[in-house]
């Protein structure tokens, strides 16, 4: 599988906060968790038994998916701080 | 940011190829220019699977800019490709006039090339300034005035604000520019590049030296609006899919996986077998076309690039850092005739719009303006690739059957995969689209 090695090789500087906020509330009311299959760098997973989506920011790619496909208001979206975040170095 | 900023002339946010080419030129021209980039180099948070075709201003901004940017190859050949389940029928285009210099389109990497302008744009005295990310708009009334930076939102003021932050344009959005961003006029691209030697391109793509290939895939995406791609560069293959996010929505389906789908098609599998993956990315692209290109000046503020929405396919031309590169240089020349007014206020700038209706810009984007809301229908991307398929293979099918005529194939293929009514209005809005 190519998607094993995908989320591996991209380059990260990861700040201590996330860039991303989620309110759970909302999101486990949601009832099509789009970011949780259309986000490209599955940043979004919704945990059954916890009830909640798990989130993970660091491996954000940026690309804004997730805050297009929210229509929940779920998503307090900003980009990392300057010179965080995903550093492209041939793409 | 701790160290407090002057004031400047104009503040440019975002330095890919429209910020660049704008602070390059009114550094050029003399202006005090701040260039303002959120990567820690300018383009590392650029992704591109393409080709930038030739565009004329180019010269003016740099002599010799086709001769001195980093490119990667020359495109000579394109290649379109319509796959339906196990097959595929591929259009290809080559031609020996794309031979010579300056080439018709170049493949490159973004995180250099875009470096590369922005270096020129410091040589001409234009002052670039990495890692720093622009939160908010200075206003005095109505008028833009600066922005606030970094996280303590320190103020940089200026007379003029030009805006090429990219397909999300957070500032464009904040000025009253633009509306909210909707799937329906976005495209989300995911890219893998794969390291292969230059022998195996050349030989794969039938390709000599420095010449490169565009493959476009359709069909290959699971009947969601949207296609593949490979491009060429001098020892790497990028390959992609660009998936409308929208469709991508509704589908249910993860990019990742439908990625993994479409590099084990048997003409993808081929072109990248003992190909190395080095880096994954993707990236948001405008879709909208005309229809979504925001209202580009206020008192104030310009706005360039892909934060304009000036990015457009209409199926065969894939057209964006040409067209960011040429509004960010009549943002440019629009400034530095403010300057020479001293008059900052809308109706000057307004400029800026005559000049991008003038050229290839919003000409280009106008005569495509029906193709955006065309590529909304999802038989382009299944239907048709099908049917397409299904009468070359019966064409070629050898099975000791009487063989038909091509019209009678065709229309028995047509009666399995599309109504007549589907097929006529498809034609005559495709046609209205790209055709006449």
């Amino acid at each position: 599988m190519v998607v094993d090695d995908l989320f591996a090789l991209t380059s990260f500087r990861v700040h201590d906060e996330p860039h991303i906020r989620i309110n759970q509330n909302t999101c486990a009311k949601c009832t099509h968790r789009a970011c949780t299959f259309a986000c490209p760098a599955h940043c979004y997973e919704w945990s059954e038994e916890r009830g909640r989506i798990d989130f993970a920011y660091e491996p954000c790619l940026e690309c804004g998916t997730c805050l297009l496909l929210c229509d929940q208001g779920a998503l307090d979206w900003n980009y990392p701080v300057g010179g965080f975040g995903v550093r492209f170095r041939l793409t | 940011m701790e160290k407090k900023l002057k004031a400047f002339d104009v503040i440019v946010v975002g330095a890919g190829p429209a910020g660049a080419s704008a602070a390059l030129r009114m550094a050029q021209k003399g202006l005090d220019v701040l260039l303002l980039e959120r990567g820690e180099t300018p383009g590392s948070k650029n992704m591109f699977g393409g080709m930038m075709p030739f565009f004329p201003v180019a010269e003016e901004i740099i002599p010799d800019f086709w001769e001195k940017a980093p490119w990667e190859r020359h495109v000579v050949k394109r290649i379109l490709h319509m796959i339906s389940g196990q097959s595929s029928t591929a259009m290809e285009f080559e031609s020996d006039s794309f031979n010579h210099s300056p080439y018709n389109g170049y493949t490159l990497f973004r995180p250099i090339f875009d470096r590369w302008l922005a270096e020129e744009a410091q040589k001409a005295g234009a002052q670039l300034l990495c890692s720093c990310l622009v939160t908010d708009i200075l206003w005095k009334g109505k008028h833009v005035t600066g922005v606030a930076v970094g996280r303590k939102h320190g103020h940089v003021r200026a007379k003029v604000v030009v805006a090429c932050d990219g397909v999300l344009s957070f500032l464009a959005q904040k000025a009253g520019l633009r509306q909210a961003f909707i799937p329906s006029q976005m495209a989300l691209g995911v890219k893998a590049l794969f390291r292969l030697r230059e022998a195996s391109i050349n030989e794969r793509f039938n390709l000599a030296r420095a010449q490169g290939a565009t493959c476009e895939f359709l069909g290959c995406t699971n009947g969601i609006r949207g296609g593949g791609f490979i491009y060429t560069q001098a020892e790497t293959l990028s390959v992609g899919m660009v998936l409308h996010l929208d469709a991508l929505k509704k589908s249910g389906k993860e990019p990742y996986l439908l990625f993994e789908e479409f590099v084990g098609l048997t003409p993808v599998r081929r072109y990248l077998k003992g190909a190395r993956l080095v880096e994954y990315s993707a990236h948001l692209l405008p879709e909208g076309g005309y229809k979504m290109v925001p209202k580009l000046f206020t008192d104030g503020m310009l706005v360039a690039g892909d934060a304009a929405a000036l990015c457009y396919t209409n199926g065969l031309n894939q057209e964006g850092m040409n067209l960011a590169l040429t509004s960010g240089f009549m943002a440019a020349e629009t400034v530095i005739d403010a300057f020479r007014k001293g008059d900052f206020s809308s109706k000057q700038l307004s400029q800026y719009e005559d000049r991008l209706k003038e050229s290839f810009v919003l000409k280009d984007m106008k005569t495509f303006k029906e193709a955006a809301s065309w590529m909304h229908s999802e038989r382009l991307f299944s239907a048709y690739p099908q049917l397409i398929n299904s009468i070359m293979e019966e064409l070629y099918r050898s099975d000791g059957k009487p063989r038909k005529k091509i019209g009678k194939i065709g229309w028995d293929a047509i009666k399995g995969t599309v109504s007549k009514r589907h097929l006529i209005a498809d034609l005559l809005k495709g046609g209205r689209s790209l055709v006449w």
